[in-house]
């Protein structure tokens, strides 16, 4: 296991193309973090066409490192000019902006930057220490318990996606689970809802797949509202370097808190279903309700910024422990991720424990060396980065949209792929429009051909006596639970829950 | 007519998921038995719980309208965060959000970025990417970014640029050169 362990570090870093890969992915995710309109979800999914052809490990790297380092830029616009992007950075904003309206926008940026880099490594370590724990659980799952797994991955993405109604996030991940069944079944050669179009017998194009549903509806939406994020003065917040160091130094004052904190983060990040703010959230109420002074929260206490980004940032550490292991997605960002991965050549699973070892040491090490990249460039550049808050989002669209069309095109070299793009992306709009949740949709065609392979596996080794299995009890226990939970949620809505769920 | 739409939108995504999941299981009902398992797996149950939506959209029709002043997102944060520390709290500065659109405005502004993508789409399907991108950066940003036109044409061209040199000769993909260009290319060399 060290001999892995180390050996997996040692090769990433004397890999000139890894290591390059790296660095870009920082770059480019803490521009993405901190530019309006483009999310975590939305840049890996643009980022897809860029990894194609490449090999597993430095595109696995890259995606992970953009993805993993998005969060850390994305709170500067929140503590300059109290502008969150999103429902994590909504917490840091409520310290953060009062330190910055005190003159201590230094202060609170230098903390927060260095709290979201520690508990981006945190993350990573707890993940790293949870692996010879799950070993012999995850090993003990058979194809009954993966089928099993796939359902519950989605009703979990579908609880948190589909807010008070539960049922429209299993219609959209059952959407997806249907058009993973196009192109030719494995098990009779038939072409399935593919006719005679050749470019269809092989299955959708995930790359387009997910492109249609995410980017094309958040591009026509951007540019609908166009604008810039922000209509506050560049002006309001003033800037310091000492200040900046100083606040580098408040992470190891209260080195206790944001070890606790991120150790908070990265196991709410473990469990499939609980929003991307809700570890933020929960971070920050402990750190208030463990203070000896909580009266000085929300009035800029440097602890409310450090708690709420160690909790988000390690949260990505936790989530790639269901992403990578179980085939089960934690958030949408890591379903995205889950099926890059895939189109890399990843099959999630317990071959990752056994077979596929050294990958999963290098994607912990990618998250750990990211991290601290990530710090060292955002320390130096935040107060320049931070002018991208007011980069007019109408400007934006049609170059994503480009790279959008590029990107289906290039996937399978198909030029009916556009056509399909445009097809998913009316009813990706439609989705959005209506207030429909899209992230269970990628979860369903990312899992299905996974639930597909199982289904029939388990009903050859078992039967129909597959569901009386245990293990498999226990999932459809859970399956049960969450959607009883989410309807007794629909009938009497819990307002500290829904608070939670505050930006999807 | 506007009412009505807003009242029967959700139900119309239930009927438009309804549809495809009733024609894809009476497709897939001509399959061999291992064929059609999946799709009646999965198919089966989502009619059912489109079925059991479009009766949760007709319940929440009957029920009285929520209040147009309903919070909105910040809002919302706001509430959780003066809940946590107990005292009010103000997240954001002043003059922070976007004005917001009338439904009409909305509307037109879609019909008109719509009308952009499929018009892009359609450029590269006849023309080609080469052709398609640069024409449709520069419009969309002179007509739709309101920049000026030397911007507009600096930035179309050199991104376009920058994409051919990235994709044709740094990543050596041989894009879709468009069934036009392709036709009038052809008859030229001729």
């Amino acid at each position: 296991m060290i001999e892995v362990m180390f050996g997996s570090l040692w090769a990433m870093l004397t890999s000139p193309q890894t290591m390059g890969l790296m660095l870009i992915a920082v770059l480019l995710g803490l521009i993405v973090g901190v530019t309006p309109g483009i999310g975590g979800r939305l840049s890996i999914a643009l980022a897809i066409p860029f990894v194609f052809g490449m090999q597993m490990i430095p595109g696995a790297v890259f995606l992970l490192t953009m993805h993993a380092v998005n969060g850390t830029s994305g709170q500067i616009s929140s503590i300059m000019f109290g502008v969150p992007g999103d429902g994590d950075d909504a917490a840091t904003t409520i310290d953060g902006y009062p330190m910055a309206k005190k003159g201590e926008a230094g202060r609170a940026l230098g903390a927060s930057i260095t709290a979201s880099g520690f508990g981006g490594i945190v993350g990573a370590c707890v993940f790293a220490v949870m692996i010879p724990i799950l070993e012999p659980v995850v090993l003990a799952f058979s194809p009954a318990e993966f089928f099993l797994l796939a359902l519950l991955g989605i009703t979990f993405i579908a609880f948190i996606a589909g807010g008070e109604n539960i049922f429209r996030g299993l219609i959209v991940g059952f959407f997806g689970v249907m058009l993973a069944t196009i192109g030719t079944d494995p098990y009779t050669g038939t072409p399935r809802f593919a006719g005679d179009y050749l470019f269809l017998w092989d299955g959708l194009s995930l790359v387009t797949a997910v492109l249609a549903l995410f980017a094309v509806p958040e591009m026509i939406a951007l540019g609908v509202q166009g604008g810039s994020i922000s209509a506050v003065s560049r002006e309001t917040a003033r800037f310091s370097y000492r200040q900046l160091f100083e606040g580098v130094l408040e992470v190891p004052r209260h080195w206790w808190l944001a070890l606790r904190t991120s150790i908070i983060g990265a196991v709410i990040g473990m469990i499939p279903g609980l929003g991307s703010s809700a570890a933020a959230w929960f971070c920050y109420g402990h750190a208030v309700q463990t203070s000896p002074n909580p009266e000085r929260f929300g009035k800029g206490a440097v602890e409310g910024v450090i708690a709420p980004e160690t909790g988000s940032n390690a949260r990505e550490g936790g989530a790639l422990l269901p992403t990578l292991f179980f085939g089960v997605p934690a958030s949408s960002g890591m379903a995205v991720l889950l099926g890059a991965f895939l189109i890399l050549g990843i099959q999630p699973g317990p071959k990752m424990l056994t077979d596929q070892l050294p990958l999963v040491w290098t994607l912990i090490w990618a998250l750990v060396v990211g991290n601290l990249i990530a710090i060292t460039f955002l320390l130096f550049i935040c107060r320049w980065a931070a002018m991208l808050t007011f980069v007019n989002g109408a400007m934006l669209v049609p170059f994503i949209v480009v790279v959008v069309a590029l990107g289906a095109y290039v996937a399978e070299g198909q030029w009916e792929n556009l056509l399909i793009l445009v097809g998913l992306s009316i009813v990706g709009y439609g989705l959005l429009r209506a207030g429909w949740p899209r992230a269970p949709f990628v979860i369903g065609l990312v899992l299905g051909k996974i639930a597909e392979e199982s289904l029939h596996k388990a009903m050859e080794l078992w039967g129909l006596a597959f569901f009386l299995r245990p293990l498999s009890l226990v999932l459809i226990g859970l399956i049960v639970l969450t959607i009883a939970y989410a309807v007794y949620r629909n009938m009497r809505p819990s307002k500290a829950l829904a608070d939670l769920r505050i930006v999807q | 007519m506007k009412s009505l739409l807003g009242k029967y939108s959700n139900s119309s995504m239930t009927l438009v998921m309804l549809g495809i999941f009733v024609v894809m299981v009476a497709i897939a009902s001509r399959y061999p038995a291992e064929a059609r398992f999946m799709p009646f797996v999965v198919g089966i149950p989502a009619i059912l719980l489109c079925l059991l939506q479009l009766a949760l959209d007709a319940r929440a029709r009957h029920r009285p309208p929520a209040s147009a002043d309903s919070p909105s997102d910040l809002e919302r944060a706001q509430a959780t965060a003066s809940q946590i520390v107990g005292h009010q709290v103000e997240l954001g500065a002043s003059g922070t959000t976007e004005p917001q659109l009338s439904p009409a405005e909305t509307v037109h502004r879609e019909l008109v970025l719509w009308g952009y993508f499929l018009g892009f789409i359609a450029g590269i399907v006849l023309f080609g990417f080469w052709v398609a991108i640069p024409l449709f950066l520069v419009s969309f940003l002179r007509f739709q970014a309101k920049v000026g036109w030397r911007t507009a044409l600096l930035l179309g061209v050199g991104a376009s640029v920058a994409l051919f040199l990235v994709f044709e000769r740094g990543l050596k993909v041989q894009v879709h050169s468009g069934f036009v260009t392709s036709f009038v290319l052809d008859h030229l060399s001729r």
